[in-house]
């Protein structure tokens, strides 16, 4: 088992592209080797140790490591890329694309996440104790599949165009999502547990649970009569017709 | 300039006949000279691989690029050929670099020249676009460009082959290639893109165009015929109607048969016809499809008025774009891809489609093996000109992926192992065993295009040629492609030196130096069409303008500044 401490030093004002903040990265390495490492902050290359004091405990291999961000970091970007194995736990605040890319191992976000959390990723588990922004769980600009796998959980509210484009996996969040979530999806699960806009659009197919109130509804969908799952009674929609999809759309009655 | 000598060569130049001889290469001022003095530089080539400057003759490198780049920022960080492909941040000589089948126009510079071509050729591009392409040709450095202009659904060009004015025709194409400081005829699915704006198309060459008393045949021979009639340096330049769809085989072979009339006005062919590999599919549907390969190199075997290039199709991601309109909606459509769409006004249409081949899916892996078959089948190399449409088959830095299939059976073989078995019945490639030798790929990489375009300092070494030379760290005497097909492709993609009107450009693989390429352009308005000609086609032109166009008259022509390096080519006129 490793511990690596990272606990904050100062507040960028500009935001610091930390890619390299992962298990897989920080395996084996001393605190001044993690400290060595160049990140970016704008077009300035610093080290980690500029940003952070970094304190190890112990030696391990990726699925070992765990990461502790303590404090709050809410202009450091892309914590857990690619990440494969391990756990980062956040005591505050993330910036943008947080767990991109991820295929293994947990993150947990202790205040709020910016967006594209969990932008395409593969595998894992994420999970936001705060709010969410835009595209949480989302895809990279131009591309056409986002999310594919893993388990992405927001315990508050998210804005728009949760779970764009998703291929795969699941979002639960706890909170109200405000519009579009689900749009352009392929497949996956989404849930939200409170009020949302216009779900499901242009959903080709995938399935989304809406536990609180749709509070408008898009009118390409095809009402299907009620149906009852995991002992909750929802409506049943199919659709987006507007792109001959065959998504299914859950809501609460 | 100074002077330089090129020793210890493999030498291929198959247009003056050297065959891989230990030939030395002199350059003078940016030409290939007979001899040099004794002061200077040699460049020793180590016994390695010698070429003219690879010629790519149907490339989409400006214009309607600029779209698919808006479109697919996903594509800028693809990287699946490190040093060719992806990301690249500034040097102290080169610019950044980002991007794979839309990559920004100093990579495009950069890349190419790697690669080791030095010439390329726009392959569709309206006279209303024009002008943006040529800031865009501005900005890729090194390379020698030049630009087909898009004559197939034109209106004036169907207006007078409708009155059967074939001397306006004339003035027209002469006009329309000054105008937009263009080079050749291009013409695409003739006669579809204009009956796209109706959301309609054509299905063959013997189709109404609507709103016009015209067909895709008469499209063809009008401006075959004019084509000649100006001399121009190239043959009209065609994308044959029903592009991609299966059963288009007849469409191809009734467009080869039907040019079979027109009379070449030089020694060249009366028609270059592109992507041939999206053009020769037998069956009725994707269910039935299946290479009709054999059929059109039999047919290109037994006749000498034209040529073709492959359209060869690269794994991976590719971007699709065309001025074949309806051809992009129906890729959309089909693949659920997202889609961008164009309506010239009188000019053309045009379409954008990002889609991605996979060896798994039976349909892209008969069209992959429909390349490699049509320039296998095809006994002529001279007939053939390498490409991949880049990058609708696929991005121009797979060119030696393409170069080392046709080489090397064996590496055909391995590929094929991996296709699905739906696909074997339908391609006769697993049973054809040539392999191209050092001099036939010359001739498909730098010395066929540059005849089949008209580009006589271009594709060779001989004295008076431009000094554009590529030379790959292989050594040929030495190395059995069929094999060692991996050293050989590294090789090819990186070249060891190439030389640009005589200055070292690339370095192992490294660009050296950043000139400024040439645009070629022709004239044949100026001295090629009379006075009374001229003021009657202006007269009628200001007329349309007003009608039709949104852009003034006075505002369409693209000017001198756009072209600051221009080559004015003017056709000898009868």
């Amino acid at each position: 088992m490793q511990t690596v401490t990272l606990t904050p030093k100062r507040s960028p004002v500009i935001s610091i592209e930390a890619e390299m903040i992962t298990p897989d990265v920080f395996a084996g390495k001393s605190d001044a080797e993690i400290g060595a490492i160049p990140a970016w902050e704008g077009n300035e290359e610093i080290t980690l140790a500029d940003v952070f004091d970094v304190a190890v405990d112990g030696s391990a291999d990726a699925a070992g490591t765990k990461i502790i961000i303590d404090g709050n970091v809410p202009r450091v970007k892309r914590i857990g890329e690619a990440m494969t194995a391990g756990e980062i736990v956040v005591k505050g605040d993330v910036d943008m694309r947080c767990g991109a890319l991820m295929s293994g191992g947990s993150i947990t976000v202790e205040g709020n996440a910016d967006s594209w959390v969990g932008r395409e990723m593969t595998g894992g588990e994420i999970l936001v104790k705060g709010n969410a922004t835009y595209y949480a769980g989302g895809g990279y600009r131009g591309e056409t599949c986002g999310m594919r796998g893993g388990k992405l959980t927001i315990e508050g509210d998210v804005l728009d165009y949760l779970g764009e484009h998703m291929c795969g996996g699941e979002i639960l969040v706890k909170g109200n999502a405000r519009l579009l979530p689900g749009v352009l999806n392929w497949s996956g699960t989404i849930t939200i547990e409170g009020d949302t806009t216009l779900p499901g659009g242009e959903m080709k197919s995938g399935t989304i649970f809406v536990k609180g109130k749709v509070l408008e509804m898009l009118p390409s969908y095809k009402d299907e009569g009620t149906e009852e799952v995991d002992g909750v009674t929802y409506r049943k929609y199919t659709g987006d017709l507007s792109r001959n999809g065959e998504g299914v759309l859950y809501v609460s009655v | 300039m100074a002077e330089m000598i090129i020793k210890n060569g493999v030498v291929y130049d198959p247009k003056n006949s050297v065959d891989g001889e230990k030939n030395e290469i002199c350059i003078k001022d940016g030409k290939i000279v007979d001899n040099v003095g004794a002061g200077a530089k040699v460049l020793d080539a180590e016994g390695c691989l010698v070429m003219p400057g690879g010629v790519d003759g149907h490339t989409h490198c400006a214009g309607k690029i600029n779209t698919a780049r808006i479109m697919s920022p996903h594509d800028m960080r693809y990287s699946p050929i490190p040093g060719l492909s992806g990301p690249e941040p500034r040097t102290k000589l080169l610019r950044p670099q980002v991007g794979y089948n839309t990559p920004n126009t100093h990579a495009i510079g950069y890349r190419y020249s790697k690669l080791g071509y030095t010439t390329i050729a726009e392959a569709a591009i309206t006279p209303m676009m024009a002008r943006h392409m040529h800031e865009e040709f501005e900005s890729i450095p090194i390379l020698d460009k030049l630009a087909l202009v898009l004559m197939g659904s034109n209106w004036q060009v169907m207006q007078y082959i409708q009155d059967g004015d074939s001397e306006m025709l004339k003035s027209y194409m002469a006009w329309a290639l000054l105008a937009s400081r263009g080079y050749g005829v291009k013409i695409v699915n003739p006669g579809g893109g204009s009956n796209w704006t109706w959301g309609k198309n054509v299905t063959g060459i013997d189709d109404k165009v609507i709103d016009f008393d015209v067909t895709p045949a008469d499209i063809l021979i009008g401006l075959a015929e004019a084509n000649e009639a100006l001399n121009l340096p190239h043959s009209i330049h065609v994308h044959c109607n029903n592009l991609g769809v299966p059963g288009n085989l007849p469409t191809t072979l009734d467009t080869m048969k039907l040019l079979e009339r027109v009379k070449a006005s030089q020694d060249r062919q009366v028609m270059h016809l592109t992507h041939m590999q999206f053009h020769s599919y037998t069956g009725t549907s994707w269910m039935d499809f299946a290479s009709g390969s054999d059929q059109i190199a039999d047919y290109i075997n037994k006749h000498d008025h034209l040529t073709f290039d492959m359209g060869q199709m690269i794994f991976g991601p590719a971007m699709t774009m065309t001025a074949d309109g309806p051809t992009e909606y129906r890729n959309a459509r089909m693949f659920d891809a997202k889609w961008s769409n164009y309506d010239q006004e009188l000019e053309d249409a045009g379409g954008i489609v990002p889609l991605a081949y996979t060896p798994q899916h039976f349909a892209h892996a008969t069209m992959w093996s429909i390349g490699l078959e049509l320039a296998l089948l095809v006994k002529d190399p001279w007939k053939v000109m390498f490409t991949t449409d880049n990058p609708n088959g696929g991005a121009f830095v797979n060119y030696p992926e393409g170069q080392v299939l046709l080489m090397s059976d064996k590496k055909r073989q391995e590929v094929i192992a991996g296709f699905p078995d739906m696909t074997m019945d339908r391609i006769s490639l697993p049973n054809i065993d040539r392999e191209l030798d050092w001099g036939e790929m010359t001739v498909m990489t730098r010395s066929m295009p540059a005849k089949m375009l008209g580009l006589e300092e271009k594709g060779h070494l001989g004295a008076g040629a431009d000094a554009d030379v590529a030379i790959y760290d292989v050594k040929p005497d030495k190395v059995d492609v069929s094999v060692e097909h991996e050293a050989v492709k590294k090789a090819l993609g990186f070249a060891k030196y190439t030389i640009k009107g005589g200055e070292i450009v690339v370095r192992d693989g490294d660009i050296t130096a950043l000139p400024k390429g040439k645009v070629y352009w022709v004239n044949a308005y100026e001295n090629g069409i009379v006075q009374t000609e001229k003021d009657r086609l202006i007269t009628d032109l200001e007329e349309r303008f007003k009608k039709y166009y949104s852009m003034q008259f006075s505002n369409y022509m693209v000017e001198d500044a756009y072209v600051p390096r221009p080559v004015e080519v003017r056709p000898e006129v009868a």
